[in-house]
Order: C-alpha cells, then structure tokens, then sequence
C-alpha cells in the first residue's frame, strides 16, 4: 500500500474530531489581547523594535511557548485515543501493513496538524493585523514573504519535538503519563532556554527559534541566538531516533 | 491439505498458562469450530495467528507459511473477527468500511459488498458509535468478510445477535466454504451453533485440546469413553468435567 | 463514601504516581533554581517565602494547574471509557455524587500536593535564609490560601471533564483553559479571576479578602452550573 494513500486514511480516522475549532479558539484566544493592546506596541520602540515587528513577534512567541506544544500533546491524545477507544488498533494490527510504516503516517498526521495550526494561528495574525491598521491607522501587516521565513522556520523547528510527543505517546500506554510528561515538559522550556545545553531539549526548540528572531528584531534586547551546529545534527540525531523508536514500539502493548 | 497447522503452540502469562501445547489441523475449505468454556484459550489460540500476542512455545503455519517471518502474507490471507467489533466511533459503517478497503487494496465495490452480506447496507452512513449492539457485530463481520479472504478467523461472531440475526449469520457462515471456497475457523461456546456449523471440532479447556475430529469421531470416541452422546452439550460437558477433575487430581498430587 | 469510592477508582490508571512524578517535579523547581541560578536575592521582599514564591511559583503553579487538568480528563475518560458512567446513573446514588466525590478526591489531592510544595519552600527558606519566627504562620497562611484559589480550577476542569467523552476533547479545551490563564495579566483583578488564572495568585494583605471572596462565590457559581448543566443534559437525552 502506498504511503500517501495511508496518510489519507489516517487523516480520515480524525473526522469530526473538531481539533480544528481548538486550534482556531487557541488563536483568537491569542490574538485577542493583542489587538485590544495594539497601542502598546508603540511604547516598545524605545526597545529598537518597530509596532508591527513587535506586534507579529509577541503573538508568535505567546504561542511557541506554550499553546503550539501543548495543542500537539493533545493532538497525540487524538491521534492515540481515536484507536484505542474502540479498538480499532487491533483491527489494524490484523491487517496486512507493517505497523512502522502505519506509525510513520500518524507522525505525518501530527506534522500536518502542526502545519495546519501555525497556518490557523498566521490567518488569524493577519485578520489581527489588518483590524490594528484600520483602529490605529498605521501599517501593522507585514510582508508575506518575511512571515512565511517566520513561520516556515516555527514548523521546522517544532519537528524534532513533535518526534519526541510522538514518541512518548507510541512508548507509553497509561494515557496521564504520556500526557503528563508531555505537559509537564512544556514548563521548563523557559529555563532551559537560557542554558548553554538548549539544543539537547527539543521540546524548547520552537520557543527558542522565535525568542531568538525577537532579539534580531529589537535591537536593544539580547537574546540568545541560534548556532547551527551542534543544534541541527542533535536535533536530526533526536528526531530520528524518536521517530525510530515510535516505529519499533507502536502497537507493541497491544501484540504482547 | 490443512490450511492452519499447529505444533505444540503454547502461550503462558507469568504462572498462567492460556494455550499449552496445542497442535492443530485446520483442512482447507473447512468450518472448524472451536469449542470450550469461557477463559479456556480460544480467543487467545486466535490472536496468536493474527500476531496479536507472540507465542512462548511451538508454532504455526498459515498456508504454508511460517510465523513470525511471514506475518504481513499471512495476514493478506485471514479475515478476522475476535472478541468485540473494533471500529472507529467517530465514522460511519460504511466509512470504517472503507478504510479497511483502501488498506487492502481492494476494489471500492467491496465494501458495499460486505455491509450488503451482513444487512446493514440501510444504515450505512450512520455513525458506528450510534449502532445497536447487534449492528456493532454485524459491522466486525462486515470488516471480517470484506474482500472474500481464503481464511476466515471468527471469535464468537454470533454475541449480541437477536434470534434472526444468528440464524442469518450462522447461514451465512455454513454457505462461505462453497460460496467462496473459504475456510472458517470460529469459535463459540454456544454449543449448538457449531453443531450446526461446524464440519470438525476441536475442544479446549484450561488451554489444552481435549479433541479434535468430526462430529462422528466425537461420538464415537465419547462412547468408548461412556461419556453421554444424546447431543453435543452433553458430550462437552463429560469431556470437559473429566479433564477438571483430572487437573484437580494432578494438582493434590 | 464516594472519596474511598474515587480513590479506589484511581487505582491502576497511573494517576498516583502521576501525583507523585508532578509534586516532586513542583517542589524541585525552588530547589533546582537556587542550585542553578545561586541564591535568590530576597531583600526586597517581605520575607524569604515571598521572595521564593516570587521566583518560582508561576512555574509551580503551571504544573499544578496542568497536573489537575491531566487528573480531571483521566477521572472522567476512566468513567465513559467502558461505559462505567452508564451504569452509574442507572444506580440509586445522587446524580451530581459522582461529581463532588471526584472534586473531593482531585482536592484533596491537590493538598497533598501543595503539602510537598510547600515543604520545599520551607527547606529552601530554612536552608538558604533564616526565616524570622513568624515563618510557620506564615507558610500555613500561604498554604491554606493557595489551597482555597486552587479550588475553583479544579471545579472547572471536572466541569469540563464531565461533558466531554472523549478525553482529547476535555484535556484540549482545559489546554486551552491554561493558555488563557498563562494570557492574563496577573495583576488585573477582573482578568485574574478566571478560575484557572486563580491559582496564579500569591498572598498579599491588600488583595487577600477580594481574593477569597471571589475563589468562594467562583465555587458557588460553578456547582450551581453543574447542576443545571446536568438537568439540562437529562431532559434533552
């Protein structure tokens, strides 16, 4: 069976999930505050940030550093609980495809989940962006091609991490632990963030990448910034060791 | 030619022993029913051909071939049905039908094929969670049957069915070795319902194959025995009280 | 009866070890930040807890709130998960008993927790400063005030637990719940009193009474909802 064509099937078992209206309240939610405290974007000048860097870099940076990875660990609690709940994991172990390729497309599925909720959450920016220039009359949206390296550079960055939510939750059948370390990882990003070992910690990686553009775009703040090496071999090493052992140990409880 | 073949196939949890050493001959183009009373191994002697659970002793082969090495050909060839429907709450009949389609390749007429073999082509675009608990069956059968599969592995297909329903069901079952030269392995502890299936039967209890033969055979060996032979329930209660009492015995010593 | 009932249920779903991995994470945070960053400068405030708490008790308040969002879900998902809620109704047993025995059990869990959390500030407090007579008074009225702003989450999160069947949904929109909190500024009274930005709150004499008056009429409003929500739900059932 073609690989795509188990993605698709896959995407079909999350009909009617209503995942999407999540994502979508979470970034209203988010650029709410926002745009009711466009003004304050002004103040930030002194920082050596312009208003609409500003605007853009906040509303990034409040969902990189907890709602995006948080939504993700939910989106395994998807992923997992549409076949557990009844049962239609076993029917697919009965099946004639190798489990690794079938955890390979669930992985997929929460990448694109991924893709889709920076693309709500950019939408959104825009929407936000556009009612800002209109209230204040001065020119808040940026341009497409700098937000698409933006966000472009979030969704890479959150691979490794999602590897690692994907990982916990093919490792670990008692759904409040895989939830709970999942959850309870979110917390020390900020810390860990402002450690020389950052890139050993890939569920920071998206928080990091945006805090670190926040820094080149406001010239006063010092942010820590990203070195390439040794941060994109730890994070191949990670992700694919992650993904590696999804592959081995998906299914496993339920073919002892 | 036996289809399925065991030798000495055993799967133990810890102290427990669930399936010790049974061997088994399944002749192709059969239905085998597999009889015994609650907890004595069936559903467990299933799973191990489907490779739900790994074996601790002996083994099996499928067609000719061996497990673990061909498990993905193995499973291109059985259809199953074990313990409970598994399906997706959140889709339609026919929508859960289809994804097992697509993941088996076959042509998209098969899977209103399967819901019409099982009568429930009427409800077809209604969520599976919203089913009655006969309709739930009836949607683990329809995934069991869809794409006609050689081998046919059921546990306890006929549980939740009204009166109607298991006479359909068991007809249906009793038709598939001609219809489509299947064969149908299935279990139940409804003894009359493979009386009326069933070409051969194996007996287990307590993980161990007590017998396996035809009806006659049963007979016959049940009256050397002096065990009743009126009708099989009784037949399967001696076979399965003396080998009670033969493990409470070994169990003193 | 029902709390031995609710904690008999936790029983084999990892939700007290989960207890325990998420107290001990909490009560690390102060030590683990002394231990990394150095000693936490206190002077400017009143005492050592509160300038331990203003160190670290946003991020152990994260894990507590997370920690009861995570516990709410499971509880309720072990309910709907083999039909166990059914059976439960068709019971002689009070319809909101469910309800409060596992507000009872999640809050008296919590205590446990914020037992443990607290002990680690009390270390921290002992260990590195010299805390002045006051300190044990003081550390039960945080405590015991943490506790009580606490309360009003847990409420809501079974709340939401309670009407969601699939557990993804409740833990997302408590997610969701979380990040709102995370969003409010901590210093605006109305904005802060969202149930699950509560817990973010620290003592102080100013705020204190405003504080516990809104945690306990927050209570009330949110019993009184279960309860219509559940009328509600059985006459369009």
């Amino acid at each position: 069976m073609n690989f795509l064509s188990l993605v698709s099937i896959e995407f079909k078992k999350i009909r009617r999930s209503k995942i999407l209206l999540i994502f979508f309240v979470s970034s209203v939610i988010l650029w709410l505050p926002s745009v009711l405290n466009a003004h304050l974007n002004f103040e930030m000048q002194a920082e050596g940030i312009s208003p609409e860097h500003n605007f853009m870099i906040q509303g990034f940076m409040g969902m990189a550093w907890f709602m995006f990875p948080a939504s993700m660990v939910v989106g395994t609690v998807l992923l997992s609980q549409t076949e557990i709940t009844n049962r239609g994991i076993q029917k697919m172990l009965t099946l004639p495809i190798s489990t690794a390729k079938l955890c390979m497309a669930k992985f997929v599925v929460l990448t694109t989940l991924a893709a889709v909720q920076i693309l709500i959450m950019t939408g959104m920016y825009y929407i936000s962006a556009a009612i800002c220039q209109r209230m204040l009359d001065y020119p808040f949206l940026l341009s497409p091609l700098f937000i698409a390296k933006e966000i472009g550079m979030l969704f890479l960055s959150s691979i490794p991490m999602l590897a690692v939510f994907w990982m916990l939750s093919a490792l670990i059948q008692t759904p409040i632990f895989s939830v709970g370390i999942g959850l309870a990882s979110i917390v020390p990003s900020v810390f860990i963030n402002n450690t020389k070992l950052w890139y050993c910690y890939p569920i920071s990686y998206p928080f990091f990448v945006i805090t670190s553009e926040y820094g080149k775009l406001a010239e006063h703040i010092d942010t820590a910034q990203v070195s390439l090496f040794p941060w994109i071999p730890v994070a191949l090493f990670l992700t694919v060791a992650a993904v590696g052992i999804s592959c081995r140990y998906f299914g496993h409880a339920e073919r002892k | 030619m036996n289809i399925i073949e065991t030798q000495n196939l055993s799967k133990s949890y810890a102290e427990f022993h669930a399936v010790s050493g049974i061997s088994l001959h399944i002749p192709k183009g059969s239905v085998y029913g597999f009889l015994g009373p609650n907890g004595a191994g069936k559903s467990t002697t299933m799973k191990l051909f489907l490779g739900l659970t790994q074996p601790t002793g002996g083994t099996f082969t499928v067609d000719g071939m061996q497990y673990p090495e061909n498990r993905i050909p193995i499973l291109k060839q059985i259809g199953s049905f074990i313990e409970s429907p598994a399906f997706y709450g959140n889709l339609s009949g026919e929508e859960n039908l289809d994804i097992i389609r697509k993941l088996l390749g076959l042509p998209k007429s098969a899977a209103a094929e399967a819901l019409e073999l099982v009568g429930l082509t009427s409800v077809r675009k209604r969520l599976a969670k919203k089913y009655s608990l006969g309709m739930k069956q009836r949607l683990g059968l329809a995934e069991a049957l869809i794409g006609k599969p050689p081998i046919l592995i059921l546990d306890e297909p006929t549980n939740g069915l009204d009166p109607v329903g298991i006479h359909e069901i068991r007809e249906l079952i009793r038709s598939l070795p001609q219809k489509w030269g299947c064969t149908v392995f299935v279990s139940s502890h409804l003894l009359t319902e493979i009386e009326r299936m069933a070409d051969i039967v194996g007996i287990l209890n307590h993980g161990h194959l007590l017998f396996e033969g035809t009806l006659e055979q049963l007979k016959s060996t049940a009256i050397k025995k002096g065990y009743p032979t009126d009708n099989l329930e009784d037949t399967f209660l001696a076979l399965v009280d003396a080998d009670n009492r033969q493990s409470e015995r070994g169990c003193m010593q | 009866m029902t709390f031995l009932l609710e904690c008999k249920k936790a029983k084999r779903i990892g939700f007290y070890p989960a207890l325990i991995g998420s107290s001990i994470l909490a009560a690390a945070i102060p030590i683990l930040n002394i231990i990394i960053r150095g000693e936490i400068d206190v002077t400017a405030s009143k005492s050592p807890l509160q300038g331990l708490l203003g160190a670290n008790w946003q991020l152990m308040t994260m894990l507590n709130i997370l920690f009861i969002a995570a516990s709410a879900s499971l509880l309720y998902h072990t309910e709907y998960a083999d039909n166990a809620m059914q059976k439960l109704y068709t019971l002689p047993i009070h319809e909101g008993s469910v309800f409060y025995g596992k507000t009872l059990f999640i809050s008296v869990m919590s205590l446990l927790t914020l037992t443990v959390e607290f002990s680690a500030l009390a270390f921290c407090s002992y260990y590195w400063y010299t805390p002045e007579n006051s300190f044990i008074l003081e550390l039960c009225q945080n405590f015991g005030y943490s506790l009580l702003l606490l309360l009003p989450c847990v409420v809501l999160a079974l709340l939401i637990s309670e009407f969601c069947q699939s557990m993804w949904m409740s833990l997302g929109i408590c997610v969701v719940c979380v990040f709102i909190a995370t969003m409010l500024p901590t210093d605006q009274f109305l904005l802060s009193l969202f149930p699950f930005a509560l817990p973010f709150q620290m003592l102080d004499t100013a705020q204190t009474v405003p504080y516990l008056c809104a945690a306990c009429t927050e209570l009330l409003i949110l019993i009184v909802t279960e309860k219509i929500a559940v009328k509600i739900r059985r006459s369009i059932s």
